[in-house]
């Protein structure tokens, strides 16, 4: 009954949405202001836009070989010894981004919900939760997706709705201006809040109809561009630019500033914070897959699910190298942008360029 | 299979052999007789007492070989090469006949209540159906009783079952496939769709799966359940089960299959999803406004089950900054003269409505009742004026455990308990988080499970959710609405209202 059970169109959009959409949104808003002030959505926008070429080629690939995942057609097409070193450098940036959300998701748990218990336990309890996913395959995955898909949709709808009475629009401007050369700084910035969907390399291969599936992943790119606009000008005109700079995660925060007529529950931050777990739970697990796959390609072995555990203690002692939030903002964030850059952009290009040289000299 | 040994043409061997295999074996019964003008005719029939009809066997069996055979005068050399054909097609007027070549076909016979009739001289046995034993009526269903609908409900009878269903689906495309499991048990099982709606490969899944089975007996539905789940380490059951032969003929006009084991009268059904184990068969006979907002209260329900006892220790214990305030200081002023950490409250309550629902269900009736008032009014006032336990707690836990029992599925609310369990454990380690912990656990594990190849979770996370699956499945929208059967089973004949 396999193809029961393929990846269909709405997981495939789910699937993108919720691995895009993780820590990146708690602070997406003040760090893009810091760049770009009040015209940040222009940034969001643009780098939305920046993601789909490399979509376009993800989807370029998978259809070149089809059913098969990345990890597996690479091999063949750099030969093996090359693209071992490729899946080293892709397990390292599955490693660093991993860590990278976890340690963020531990700060935030450990600062908002849990002050008195050690970061640690929050990390490993959190791993190992993801683990279990991360053990499974990339159906359940994306049927995960699905169903967080909609927990998301459900408490952006309630949070925009909780939001508008104390909604100062006039904070909102100007916002057309800006400073030509903080763009391509601005798009970096933002560019790096939709790393994740790079799952589609291996989601791809177990797409239900893979004619539309490059619609699809236009689509969950443009969701996510969607939701980041809404938290970005929410969190604008609730606070201010000068106001929205100083936050760390203004996300968060802005749950504390919303009231509800009839003070019937006066802290959403804590409902929103439960629901964020979940949102981070659908960005973590797949990375925990991937991980898995990637080292069960570098071993060459039929099943991932061995190589998911071992994962968990490198990722924790990563993830504990930074000794401060700052420096997890500033170093690690580095890392993962360099890994990505290698990751999303070169790794991708390099295949399909060879791939297609390849063709060529077949035909 | 071994066909054991054939039938002899001797008459006394072969009661020799079924005597031996037979041996200590009380409750057979043998008779020889001969029959004929001048009784030159050696005939003789087994049966187990108890399980024919014995009013069958002598009035429409021997009575016609003994005393009919007599007045007949054929001429004996006729008679001798046509014995057999006479007494099949002549004498004895029980509808439905068949033969055996060997033993032990007879013995399998005459186990399920036929009667072997052995001729001598001939190599082949008769086997007379004369099935009969003492069964229960057909009751109005124990669990699933319903306001508006059908009363009937299955017996331990197979044959009564399956007739329940061909009353209510009398079309020749619905089949009755009857497959036997049990090496000694030998139990009939009936594995019913409807041919040109139900989807092959879960057919041929659940027919693999059937045969793949090697055990000694298949007692109760819920032992084949087990047996021929997807996932049998998990809490969740995967086949659903029920007494109503109204659900089943519903699950089989959406492309379901429904199995009937013989001797119990609950039915599984396959696949299974999480929808259809909130469904109840009472949804469909009420107005569609009214079992909707059932439908939905269930879903609450569900997570009331699993998270109420989670969210109070998590709240009074490490987050009560989560309440309003007002609310914050109410509980913890409730809580000021309870000795214990919320954890061991919540437990210690928690543990006596489980031995309440133990001794209820040990124990039926009148002193069920009783004990279940005693347990739950006497000692939850007497909890909160000793001070061990809050109000609020008793609140609590009282409205968790009601909360379970508006689930349609019992076995599905038991795997939600034991989540419950877990989730209160996690809730005292890790506050709000420990909570959101559990449910991702148990989420990760639905979305996990699948049923015959089926996602456990569809339509909730894809399948059969752009379609309009939820239609009936979160609500019950107007049967006019429902056009097409369910996205899961794949049915050949999507269409249900044209």
């Amino acid at each position: 009954m396999e193809e029961h059970s393929k990846v269909s169109n709405g997981q495939l959009k789910a699937l993108i949405i919720t691995t895009n959409i993780g820590v990146g949104i708690l602070s997406l808003p003040s760090s893009i202001a810091d760049i770009m002030n009040n015209a940040g959505w222009i940034a969001i926008i643009l780098g939305g836009l920046a993601t789909l070429p490399f979509v376009y080629i993800m989807n370029k690939l998978a259809e070149m070989y089809r059913g098969r995942i990345f990890y597996e057609y690479g091999k063949e097409v750099v030969g093996n010894m090359l693209f071992k070193i490729f899946s080293t450098i892709y397990l390292l940036y599955f490693m660093v981004l991993l860590s990278f959300v976890v340690r963020i998701f531990g700060e935030v748990i450990k600062a908002y919900l849990l002050p008195n218990t050690p970061i640690e336990v929050i990390i490993f309890t959190m791993l190992l939760a993801t683990s279990y996913i991360g053990r499974g395959d990339i159906k359940s995955i994306s049927r995960m997706a699905f169903l967080i898909l909609h927990i998301i949709a459900i408490s952006t709808i309630i949070f925009v709705i909780l939001s508008l009475p104390t909604l100062d629009l006039t904070n909102l401007l100007p916002a057309f201006r800006f400073n030509i050369k903080d763009i391509p700084e601005g798009i970096g910035t933002v560019f790096f809040s939709y790393v994740g969907f790079e799952i589609i390399l291996i989601a791809l291969a177990y797409v239900e109809d893979s004619k539309s599936a490059l619609k699809s992943s236009f689509i969950g790119i443009f969701y996510t561009t969607l939701i980041y606009l809404v938290t970005f000008f929410i969190t604008l005109s609730q606070f201010g630019i000068h106001e929205l700079k100083k936050q760390i995660w203004p996300s968060i925060s802005i749950m504390r500033e919303i009231e509800l007529p009839g003070f019937f529950i006066e802290n959403l931050d804590g409902i929103m914070m439960a629901t964020w777990v979940l949102i981070v739970f659908a960005t973590m697990g797949p990375l925990m897959y991937t991980g898995g796959v990637v080292l069960s390609s570098l071993f060459n072995t039929r099943k991932h699910n061995f190589f998911v555990l071992p994962l968990i203690p490198i990722v924790m002692i990563i993830s504990l190298i930074p000794e401060s939030l700052s420096q997890v903002y500033s170093t690690m964030d580095m890392m993962v942008r360099y890994l990505a850059i290698f990751a999303i952009i070169i790794g991708p290009i390099i295949l399909l360029i060879v791939s297609l040289l390849k063709r060529r000299k077949r035909a | 299979m071994e066909k054991g040994d054939p039938v002899h043409k001797k008459l006394d061997k072969n009661m020799e052999k079924i005597k031996d295999i037979f041996k200590n074996c009380d409750d057979v019964v043998y008779r020889q007789f001969k029959v004929g003008i001048n009784q030159e005719f050696s005939l003789a029939i087994t049966y187990i007492d108890g399980l024919v009809k014995s009013d069958a066997i002598s009035d429409f069996a021997l009575k016609p070989l003994l005393e009919a055979a007599r007045k007949v005068e054929p001429t004996p050399l006729t008679v001798r090469d046509n014995l057999y054909g006479l007494i099949t097609e002549g004498n004895i007027s029980i509808s439905e006949i068949k033969e055996a070549e060997t033993i032990d076909e007879a013995v399998d016979a005459v186990l399920v209540g036929e009667t072997a009739l052995l001729i001598d001289g001939y190599e082949k046995i008769v086997i007379l159906s004369t099935r009969g034993w003492e069964k229960r009526g057909i009751d109005e269903p124990e669990t699933e009783t319903v306001v508006r609908g059908p009363r009937d409900g299955f017996t331990e009878t197979l044959r009564t079952n399956t007739v329940l269903i061909r009353r209510r689906i009398k079309d020749p495309r619905l089949k009755v496939k009857m497959v036997e499991i049990g090496e000694r048990s030998k139990t009939d099982v009936a594995v019913l769709y409807i041919e040109d709606i139900v989807n092959e490969k879960i057919l041929s899944e659940v027919k693999k799966r059937l045969e793949n089975i090697k055990t000694d007996g298949v007692l109760e539905s819920a032992i084949l359940e087990e047996l021929i789940e997807d996932n049998w380490i998990s809490p969740f059951p995967q086949i659903e089960n029920t007494e109503r032969p109204d659900s089943v003929a519903a699950s089989l006009l959406e492309g379901r299959i429904a199995l009937i084991v013989d001797n119990t009268p609950f039915v599984l059904i396959v696949p299974a999803t999480l929808g259809t184990l909130m469904q109840s068969s009472e949804d469909y006979y009420t107005r569609w406004t009214i079992a909707s907002i059932a439908r939905i209260i269930r879903y609450i329900a569900g997570f009331v089950a699993v998270l109420a006892p989670g969210l109070y220790i998590a709240t009074t214990a490490f987050n009560p900054e989560l309440l309003p305030t007002g609310l914050a200081f109410y509980v913890a002023s409730t809580r000021i003269n309870v000795p214990f950490p919320a954890v061991i409250e919540a437990f210690s309550m928690e543990l006596t409505i489980e031995f309440l629902r133990e001794a209820g269900t040990r124990i039926s009736g009148p002193i069920g009742t009783t004990i279940g008032i005693v347990g739950g009014l006497i000692i939850g006032q007497a909890a909160v004026e000793a001070g061990i336990v809050s109000p609020l707690m008793i609140i609590i836990v009282a409205v968790t455990t009601i909360a379970s029992f508006t689930l349609p599925s019992y076995e599905f609310a038991a795997g939600l308990r034991f989540y419950r369990f877990i989730i209160m454990i996690l809730s005292a380690i890790l506050g709000i988080y420990g909570v959101m912990l559990g449910l991702i656990v148990m989420g990760t594990h639905l979305v996990r499970l699948n049923s015959f190849g089926i996602p456990f979770t569809a339509p909730f996370s894809g399948l059969g959710f752009t379609t309009g699956d939820l239609k009936d499945i979160l609500i019950r929208a107007p049967m006019r609405k429902i056009r097409n059967r369910p996205d899961f089973t794949f049915p050949k004949d999507k269409k249900r209202i044209r």
